[in-house]
């Protein structure tokens, strides 16, 4: 069994009409971590994403949540 | 918030992989001249070197004046956009990858670099060590340069 991390960034994001380099800023990050993150490329840190949840004005589990497949 | 200017660190970034190519570049051809110097002491590399050694400090001295007159493109490490880039988690990831990576590289690589200049060369002791020494370096931080601008590019 392998779990994978899933996010809604691109949906919170586009909520607020915010740029993956307007979200950067408010999180205080650069925009290719923002980038990373939202395309799966990365697993951030448990401060970054709290830094990117309160950035968006929601939770952590409002926009990462745990696949779990096989 | 939608406004579309670009953001300082944007910019850095984009000059901070500006100079790491530049550096690959350099660490390339100082590498391979070291590398030829070493295993042909009289050879026209070596020649043409001498003839080029007053090169060096001019270069130094363009470096210096470009890096004056960057602005705020210029790497200032007291700077917030550098304190951004530097403590960036993507950019961490990626320089730790390819440490890794360039780390075992180098060590993979040394018996068929000591194989080649040992047997090969038929070089002195002194400097098969130097040869050893300088293509472990010219490797090692080619590997490391050049997978971190792989991982790190958009």
């Amino acid at each position: 069994m392998s779990e994978t991390l899933r996010n809604a960034i691109k949906v919170e994001r586009a909520k607020r009409d915010l740029t993956q380099a307007d979200l950067a800023v408010l999180a205080g990050v650069t925009r290719r971590s923002v980038n990373a993150i939202e395309t799966g490329r990365m697993v951030p840190s448990v401060l970054l994403a709290l830094r990117i949840a309160r950035a968006l004005g929601v939770t952590v589990e409002t926009i990462f949540r745990l696949d779990e497949a096989g | 918030m939608n406004d579309r200017t670009e953001h300082p660190s944007e910019i850095l970034q984009r000059f901070s992989r500006r100079n790491l190519f530049v550096l690959l570049v350099i660490v390339l051809l100082l590498g391979a001249t070291g590398i030829a110097i070493t295993l042909s002491p009289q050879g026209a590399i070596a020649r043409s070197s001498e003839r080029f050694a007053w090169f060096i400090p001019v270069a130094f001295a363009i470096i210096a004046g470009v890096q004056t007159s960057l602005a705020r493109r210029r790497w200032d490490p007291k700077s917030e956009e550098v304190k951004l880039i530097l403590d960036d988690e993507w950019r961490r990831t990626n320089m730790a990858r390819a440490s890794r990576a360039a780390l075992v590289t180098v060590l993979v690589a040394q018996t068929p670099l000591a194989w080649t200049f040992g047997f090969l060369t038929q070089l002195p002791p002194v400097r098969l060590a130097f040869a050893m020494a300088l293509s472990t370096i010219t490797l090692g931080l080619t590997t490391l340069i050049a997978l971190f601008l792989i991982f790190d590019r958009d």
